[in-house]
């Protein structure tokens, strides 16, 4: 069943695609991805001055031949990207047709799979009223089920707190970070969006909202139960109040976009009526995340 | 203010249940959200969210109250007492005659009268009952003590007014019928006052009084009222009548045109009440002529006419007499009858001859088809007694057709056969002696006249021509008459011999089927204007045609009439009571309410 979570078909696809970053990231290891470090891709960097110690096969011999002394030859390094995944399986996320938290989970083994088929480490971390890891950093593309399995493991429920990521974000070393929530948890956004920034991550929140929740598909009276808090109130829901609450839920997104946008972070909102495939071909290639 | 539905004042009850489901608990459906900061914190408080809560004031709860209560209202069908006064059975006679399409009154008399009585259906109390008769020929009854206001309504909707005459007696006739002994009843007639004379036997009074209701304001009409294609052996030419009933004097231009298409326009101009009576040229080949004219006036009935113009299809009459110019004479009269007459001595017996005259002559076998036998000489078969002296003579029935037109008053007859024993048929004209003229329609139309018209003074007056114009026609009628009739007024068809299907064709094209083997008589001539009789024989299919007129010097006069000679109510064991009517407000409280049930659902959505 874990291995399901994206279908054959899907993964095939995806094959094609790798995570994108606006600038060179620093890996532990070789990648596909451009170095802050010189190191041995075919791509040509620079010319530095031979020091005792460096390693003789560098060096220019045609420079040498011209300038009287010896250059060495550098080159891009390729290094591998650490992507982190933080998934919001809150109580929040428990709702809507299709389902919330599946579509996330998906969403977000989706991109995790890009970033190993590109030999790129990816972190996951699921949260809701505080993070939870999912282990050791994972790397390749055998990886993947293992990752998938994991994700599929973590169950779903409880309040949002945001200001509880920030720690996890903040100790990440200089990569991508990747939050995936629908942003409607009573706490605030903005901590965990500024630990973002402070760390240095690149990042990109995915808004993921359910259809019914865009557009509420009923009226009359009802008791109102919050999905994560469990709190309950009386309701009478009239086109007013609809259009009331359609109003407050249009604020809110609003804010989590700009607070992304103001600190570079790249944004995209998605609903969970989106096939995943879609959302990785069309929406997170439209904001640049993937290519 | 009455209600005329108290029992709806139950529904009241509405009222305490709309208050008794606000106290109530409502039970809510449970419906997780993924946020719920995000909604409104907003309950509507159309019910309690506790039981029996103190009650809170509420724009909804109040107008669904109000809404309630003037459907309620509505309900018991409040009623404001109205001008009109009825009794608890109101007979409405109204006229559907060709006088009522006048259109003196906007849209005409007849929607006028279907409006005021419209009016008088919603003012019935719930006890009271109405019965509808339309007068015209014959009358209807459209409704039978009915109380049911909106049955009433759609039968007076689907009226439609007649191009005939109202036989007013024949509908007070009917109002009569439908009245219970001891039941307080009350006559409205609507109607123009142009309406046939009443019986006789009304004089006696009617269990109802009678309340004349007059519709139309003015008599100004120019109609044509008489048209007639006369054919003589040099020509044949067509007279027409144009009268001007009105007060003014009008000009106007008259339309004259055949069948085949436009003969002659002519300008007239008609002072006040004066007749033109006019000449006009009849084209040989036409088979209908029609005259039209523009009088712009408020009847158009009568501003149309046609007549047939084809010659009728000529008889051979055999007269066998030693002389007699008296009936030679009368009988050449008709054009269409081609006269033979033989001495006695002559008379083989022929079946070459439509009628055959005997006079003062008997052969020895009766020809099996129409005669006349006069004054049968002793040995004959229809011979009567010893001859009797006579003196005045009278009618056997006034009413009879075959006497139209025919004194009487004058004739004297010195002798005649005694006819007493005769059992020829009826008698036509009889004395205090014997019957002198008898008639029989089996086994063919004959006639026998027990004097000789020598012996009488009868052929000097009026009377005998017409007498031998009436039996002749009557003897060999057309098989389809030629000239004009009245709206409603029978046909009688003669098919042809050998026919095998008769279908007559109606002015707006419509067509009715007959039946071949007897004289049939139809009755369909509602409508105005040219009927076509299409017989088919042997594969060939003959047409004659017959045409139908208004010609009413009644109807065409226009002017309503301002006291109506009613027949009186008789005396009563009570005195005859009413009351007045009532005037149903109840559409305008639905309204109302209909405005509240609006104003609640703007309410609702406006979160009041």
């Amino acid at each position: 069943m874990d291995a399901r979570l994206l279908e054959p078909s899907v993964l095939r696809r995806l094959d094609a695609l790798a995570v994108l970053v606006r600038r060179a990231v620093k890996g532990q290891m070789g990648g596909e991805h451009r170095s802050v470090s010189r190191g041995r891709s075919p791509e040509f960097a620079d010319f530095r001055s031979y020091t005792p110690g460096d390693d003789y096969r560098l060096i220019d011999w045609n420079a040498y031949a011209r300038l009287d002394r010896f250059m060495l030859r550098l080159f891009v390094a390729e290094e591998e990207l650490p992507l982190s995944l933080f998934v919001d399986l809150s109580g929040s996320m428990d709702w809507g047709r299709p389902h919330k938290a599946q579509t996330a989970k998906r969403l977000a083994g989706a991109i995790a799979y890009v970033a190993l088929a590109s030999l790129d480490r990816v972190r996951l971390t699921v949260f809701a009223d505080g993070p939870t890891s999912g282990g050791a950093p994972y790397r390749g593309r055998r990886a993947a089920q293992e990752l998938f399995a994991r994700i599929q493991s973590f169950p779903v429920g409880g309040p949002t707190n945001y200001s509880r990521l920030v720690w996890p974000i903040a100790r990440q070393r200089p990569g991508l970070t990747v939050l995936i929530t629908d942003g409607l948890g009573e706490s605030p956004i903005e901590p965990a969006i500024t630990a973002l920034r402070l760390a240095r991550q690149e990042g990109a929140v995915l808004q993921l909202l359910a259809p019914q929740e865009i557009a509420p598909d009923w009226t009359g009276d009802a008791r109102l139960k919050d999905a994560e808090t469990a709190a309950e109130r009386e309701f009478t829901a009239t086109p007013a109040t609809q259009a009331a609450y359609r109003t407050a839920l249009a604020v809110r997104t609003q804010e989590v976009e700009d607070a992304a946008r103001r600190r570079g972070l790249r944004f995209a909102r998605l609903t969970s009526d989106q096939p995943v495939e879609d959302m990785v071909q069309r929406t997170l290639r439209q904001v640049g995340l993937l290519g | 203010m009455t209600f005329l539905a108290p029992a709806a004042a139950a529904l009241a009850v509405t009222l305490p249940v709309i208050v008794a489901l606000y106290f109530l608990r409502i039970r809510r459906p449970t419906r997780v959200v993924p946020a719920l900061h995000l909604w409104p914190d907003q309950i509507r408080d159309r019910q309690a969210n506790v039981p029996w809560q103190r009650p809170r004031f509420s724009w909804l709860l109040l107008l669904q109250l109000l809404a309630a209560a003037v459907l309620v209202a509505a309900a018991l069908q409040p009623a404001l007492p109205a001008t009109a006064s009825l009794a608890p059975h109101s007979i409405v006679l109204l006229d559907a005659s060709a006088s009522m399409q006048a259109k003196d009154v906007h849209p005409s008399r007849f929607d006028e009268a279907r409006r005021e009585i419209g009016a008088m259906i919603d003012e019935l109390g719930p006890q009271d009952r109405m019965t509808l008769i339309t007068i015209q020929t014959p009358p209807r009854i459209i409704a039978s003590g009915s109380g049911d206001h909106d049955a009433m309504h759609r039968a007076l909707g689907r009226l439609t007014v007649s191009n005939g005459s109202a036989d007013l007696s024949a509908a007070l006739t009917l109002a009569a019928g439908v009245t219970r002994a001891g039941e307080q009843s009350r006559a409205y007639l609507f109607t123009d006052g142009i309406v046939e004379p009443l019986h006789a036997s009304f004089a006696n009074g009617l269990p109802f009084p009678i309340e004349y209701r007059r519709v139309g304001v003015s008599g100004e009409n120019v109609g044509l009222m008489s048209l007639v294609v006369r054919t003589s052996a040099q020509s044949r030419a067509a007279y027409l009548r144009v009268h001007n009933f009105g007060q003014q004097a009008r000009s106007l231009t008259l339309e004259w045109r055949s069948d085949a298409g436009l003969i002659d326009l002519r300008a007239l101009s008609l002072q006040a009440g004066q007749a033109q009576d006019l000449v006009l040229p009849v084209p040989d080949a036409a088979a209908t002529v029609t005259a039209r004219i523009d009088a712009k006036d408020n009847f158009a009935l009568d501003d149309s006419v046609t007549a047939i113009a084809r010659t009728p299809r000529a008889f051979r009459v055999l007269l066998v007499t030693a002389g007699n110019r008296f009936l030679e004479q009368a009988l050449r009269l008709r054009t269409d009858f081609q006269v033979d007459v033989l001495a006695p001595t002559d008379y083989k017996g022929s079946t070459a001859y439509a009628m055959t005259v005997f006079d003062r002559f008997s052969p020895p076998a009766l020809p099996d088809s129409p005669f006349v036998m006069v004054d049968p000489p002793s040995g004959s078969p229809l011979a009567g007694g010893k001859a009797v002296g006579i003196g005045r003579v009278r009618a056997s029935d006034a009413g009879d057709p075959l006497l139209t037109n025919v004194t009487l008053q004058d004739v004297r007859v010195a002798r005649s056969q005694d006819m007493s024993a005769s059992r020829f048929g009826r008698a036509l004209i009889t004395s205090v002696q014997t019957p002198l003229v008898l008639v029989r329609d089996e086994p063919f139309r004959q006639v026998l006249v027990g004097f000789d018209v020598h012996d009488s003074d009868f052929p000097l007056r009026i009377g005998f021509p017409i007498l031998v114009q009436n039996l002749s026609e009557w003897m060999l009628p057309p098989s389809v008459p030629g000239h004009s009739f009245h709206p409603d007024e029978p046909v009688t068809i003669v098919p042809e011999s050998g026919a095998t299907s008769v279908t007559v064709v109606r002015p707006d094209g419509s067509r009715r089927q007959l039946a071949t083997g007897a004289i049939a008589t139809f009755a369909d001539t509602d409508l105005l204007g040219v009927y076509t009789v299409e017989q088919t024989a042997g594969g060939n299919t003959d047409r004659s045609w017959f045409s139908v007129n208004l010609f009413s010097d009644a109807a065409s006069q226009l002017a309503p009439v301002d006291r109506l000679a009613l027949p009186p109510a008789k005396a009563f064991p009570s005195p005859q009571t009413t009351h007045h009517g009532f005037l149903g407000i109840w559409p305008w409280i639905a309204l109302l309410a209909l405005v509240l049930v609006v104003a609640e659902w703007l309410a609702f959505h406006r979160g009041l």
